[in-house]
């Protein structure tokens, strides 16, 4: 008994400094951490997509405006084979009145995992029945051999070499941050784009996989009867992105869904020469002009909540104070400025 | 299924718990057939099945007939042989067949014959080097009486196969093993630790120490031409501690597992870069090969009728002295041959791990009268610690020189490596900016892996020296729990976050699988 006991204590703290050392080593690994910190049930909006969704739509700035509140289950360059079960997740945890999909990337290569876009979504997710079918669902279109999906099943195989890396800073921003929007020093960088593609009529066909996922996740919008509004941002397109997206959104509308694209609206102006901070993201203040007027938008054609006095939502209150206080520290600017 | 995989892993964990769980008389079978799934996980085919096949039932039928004519001595010798023919036939068909066809394009390259020999690829089985010589070593037992025929084929099946031994041994034999395979064990608690710990060392080995220097290795041996001198230098002197570690920590593995199942299996390795001679070290090192060569080659051979004559010609003409060492060093030439042609059909193999390593162990026998004159004219004292580190480094810059050879792709590759040893380095252009940092990234390791390397080997060289005094795990479990379980946590995480493996590491990277 004694030794039975003895086990245990032993195995009771490898398990604690197991959590301890993984949660150092992991420290900035989570891309949708923001998410997972929520109160159940308290979301509204939840916001799923690519790099876009993250830097482009201020979901501090949307709640001080409107007082909806939305999540964020974004990562960079995600690809569509991700959303279904990010929904899924999602659905776990929240029970929002509006999921928003982002399609720039519907016609992108599904197997390209050279960035890792795979692991950003995977390793995200926590450990559950849902995470080993995105395992499953997403490396099947890449060329990852099944003997090595056991590095995605066990994020640490990957990751335990991070401790060289610690100390080091993050040079993503912080994505625990402003609710899930991406602000730091990059954002407020200002480079001219040249407009690429972005208002192309074109149509290409979908790649056999592209159309199958997408066809797939619409399926499964329909089956769990979810209230979805596909978003295509303004930015510029490169590699037929646009012509793509034309193609998916054909599909998307014969299915009887409403694709949102900005590229498309005449009463949308985004500047192309100040308001990007690189060739696909807004910067702070062309995020601002895109989230004051998509939020106004949402508010309007859905039946969003305003939590704004409810104190249980302070939270929102005060990472939107953060935002403020931290415009001004890293441009020094006035943020009265901002919303002018 | 490489022993540091995650499958491995939680096949053994299976296995265990399985064989603990089931009635003791049938544990046997557990392990007969996790034995199976072992040796047939990675290459399942009807050819590796044959291969197996002929292994077992030369070794069951004619082990069977050895004992039954064990009073007629020609005829259980006929079987003898005949099983050992079977089984080496095999051997040699699957892992010699390219040393004879690469001699035999050698020989028309001599003698200006416009024929190449093309090289083919076998199928072998995993560990195949290894029970080849375990079952020879089985039928000769049977044939000098040390042991008795195995009645029941299932039981000769997992004497042959006995998973943890199949990819990197060590040799077992059939009357110290018997009792341990297919006798019943309980579930002992410190059993487990002891065995446990014992696997936490042979995964510290291998991961944080054999991988990250196999990183360093790899890199200078990939391009000679550009390291040069002081690098290839260091990657010749750094390759047999990646390879001890390697092996010596896979070792650890499979006596950890078995050590956990009541299992009690010999020992490989007891410290050999201790060692002083080069004869001192090959008792230290793959005791078991050694051991094995020594009691099936070796004496043989020295008993044989020609070596008998042999010795009495060469006392008679060199003298009694001279003249009885003839025999004894053409019979140790023989065996480090045949040491030298197990570890693989190349030649470098042979020169390598066979034929200097004769050279080395003949000189120091020839030489030691004239040494020892020298040491007592110079009035040097042999005894104090000075002179044992003389002589235990100049057998490890020996063993390092032998392994040239051993890594090497070729012979031509070795002797390139050995010139690459004495020309000038061109360090400025490794540099590219001379820093530290620059110059470690351009041998495959940066400065953080070198200062946990250097830490992995400091813990090693510790543990070493006290596994000099006795069982290092015993002195382990005496200590106060505080200072145990510190030193568990601190090994478990060091295997954890500062271990090779995972995405960018190859899992199956273990030297002494491939025999």
């Amino acid at each position: 008994m004694k030794k039975i006991i003895k086990s245990i204590i032993f195995l009771i703290i490898f398990c604690i400094l197991c959590i301890i050392v993984f949660k150092v080593l992991w420290l900035d690994q989570t891309s949708i951490g923001c998410f997972y910190g929520e109160p159940q049930n308290t979301l509204d909006i939840i916001n799923i997509g690519g790099s876009n969704s993250y830097a482009h739509f201020n979901t501090t700035l949307a709640y001080n405006l409107y007082g909806f509140t939305t999540g964020v289950l974004a990562t960079d360059s995600q690809p569509l084979s991700a959303v279904k079960y990010l929904l899924e997740e999602s659905k776990k945890y929240q029970n929002p009145k509006l999921y928003i999909i982002d399609l720039a990337k519907v016609g992108d290569n599904l197997g390209n995992i050279q960035d890792g876009q795979e692991r950003k979504v995977i390793d995200s997710l926590k450990n559950s029945k849902n995470r080993i079918d995105a395992i499953q669902g997403m490396l099947k279109y890449t060329d990852v051999k099944k003997e090595d999906y056991i590095n995605y099943y066990f994020s640490f195989l990957l990751y335990h070499n991070k401790w060289k890396n610690i100390g080091s800073i993050n040079i993503i921003g912080n994505r625990t941050l402003y609710k899930g929007y991406l602000f730091y020093k990059l954002t407020v960088g200002i480079e001219p784009q040249e407009t690429y593609e972005w208002d192309s009529n074109k149509r290409i066909e979908l790649k056999q996989e592209n159309k199958e996922v997408l066809e797939d996740l619409i399926d499964y919008i329909k089956s769990n009867q979810l209230n979805v509004l596909f978003v295509v941002p303004k930015r510029s397109y490169i590699n037929n992105g646009m012509e793509y997206i034309n193609t998916a959104t054909d599909i998307i509308q014969a299915n009887g869904y409403e694709v949102f694209n900005f590229n498309t609206l005449d009463d949308f102006e985004v500047d192309f020469d100040k308001d990007f901070y690189n060739y696909a993201h807004l910067n702070v203040w062309g995020a601002t002009k895109y989230t004051r007027y998509f939020s106004k938008y949402l508010k309007e054609h859905y039946n969003l909540p305003d939590h704004r006095n409810d104190t249980q939502y302070d939270s929102w209150n005060s990472e939107y104070k953060r935002f403020k206080a931290d415009y001004t520290k890293i441009t020094g600017k006035d943020f009265n400025n901002l919303l002018q | 299924m490489a022993l540091t995989s995650l499958v491995f892993a939680l096949f053994s964990i299976i296995t265990v718990a399985i064989y603990f769980i089931v009635p003791k008389k049938i544990q046997w079978i557990v392990l007969l057939i996790s034995s199976i799934i072992f040796l047939f996980y990675d290459n399942l085919n009807l050819e590796t099945v044959v291969q197996a096949l002929i292994i077992l039932l030369s070794s069951y039928f004619c082990g069977r007939l050895i004992d039954k004519y064990k009073e007629n001595s020609k005829k259980s010798k006929a079987f003898l042989i005949l099983g050992i023919f079977l089984i080496l036939t095999q051997l040699v068909y699957l892992k010699y067949t390219n040393l004879f066809l690469s001699t035999a394009n050698h020989i028309c390259n001599l003698f200006n014959i416009d024929y190449q020999f093309k090289f083919v690829q076998r199928n072998s089985l995993i560990g195949i080097s290894y029970y080849s010589l375990i079952m020879i070593g089985y039928l000769v037992d049977i044939f000098r009486g040390v042991t008795e025929a195995q009645k029941n084929i299932f039981k000769c099946a997992l004497f042959m196969s006995y998973f943890p031994i199949l990819s990197s041994g060590p040799f077992i034999r059939y009357e110290d093993t018997k009792g341990e395979l297919y006798g019943e064990h309980k579930f002992s608690y410190e059993f487990m630790c002891s065995g446990l710990v014992r696997i936490l060392w042979g995964l510290f080995k291998i991961l944080v120490i054999s991988q990250r220097i196999g990183m360093f290795v790899d890199t200078v041996w990939a391009d000679l031409n550009a390291y040069r001198a002081f690098f290839t230098i260091a990657a010749v002197l750094f390759f047999p501690l990646q390879l001890y570690t390697n092996f010596s920590g896979s070792i650890d593995i499979i006596m950890g597992i078995s050590e956990f199942m009541g299992i009690r299996l010999p020992e490989n390795f007891t410290v050999p870069f201790a060692s002083s001679t080069m004869t001192e070290f090959w008792r230290n090192w793959h005791i078991t090969l050694g051991a094995w060569l020594r009691d099936y080659i070796f004496y043989p051979l020295q008993k044989s009728d020609i070596m008998q004559k042999l010795n009495k010609k060469c006392k008679k003409i060199f003298g009694k002295k001279v003249g009885k060492k003839i025999p004894l060093y053409i019979s140790m030439l023989i065996m480090w041959f045949a040491i030298g042609v197990w570890h693989g059909g190349a030649y470098t193999y042979i020169i390598g791990s066979g034929l200097l390593q004769f050279l080395f162990i003949f000189l120091e026998d020839v030489l030691e009268p004239i040494s020892k004159r020298i040491n007592n004219k110079l009035g040097i004292n042999t005894e104090v610690f000075s002179y044992r580190l003389y002589k235990t480094i100049r057998t490890y810059l020996l063993f390092s020189f032998s392994m040239i050879f051993f890594r090497a792709p070729s012979v031509s590759g070795a002797i390139n490596a050995i010139k690459s040893c004495f020309m000038l380095n061109n360090i400025g252009a490794l540099l590219g900016r001379s820093n530290l940092s620059n110059l470690l990234n351009n041998i495959g390791l940066d400065v953080k892996d070198f200062i946990v390397l250097s830490g992995a080997i400091f813990i090693l060289f510790i543990v070493e020296k006290l596994a000099l005094k006795g069982n290092v795990r015993k002195k382990l479990f005496k200590q106060n729990i505080v200072f145990r379980w510190t030193v568990l946590y601190v090994l478990i995480f060091m295997i954890i976050i500062f271990g090779c493996y995972g995405a960018g590491y190859n899992p199956a990277n273990f030297i002494y699988r491939q025999f």
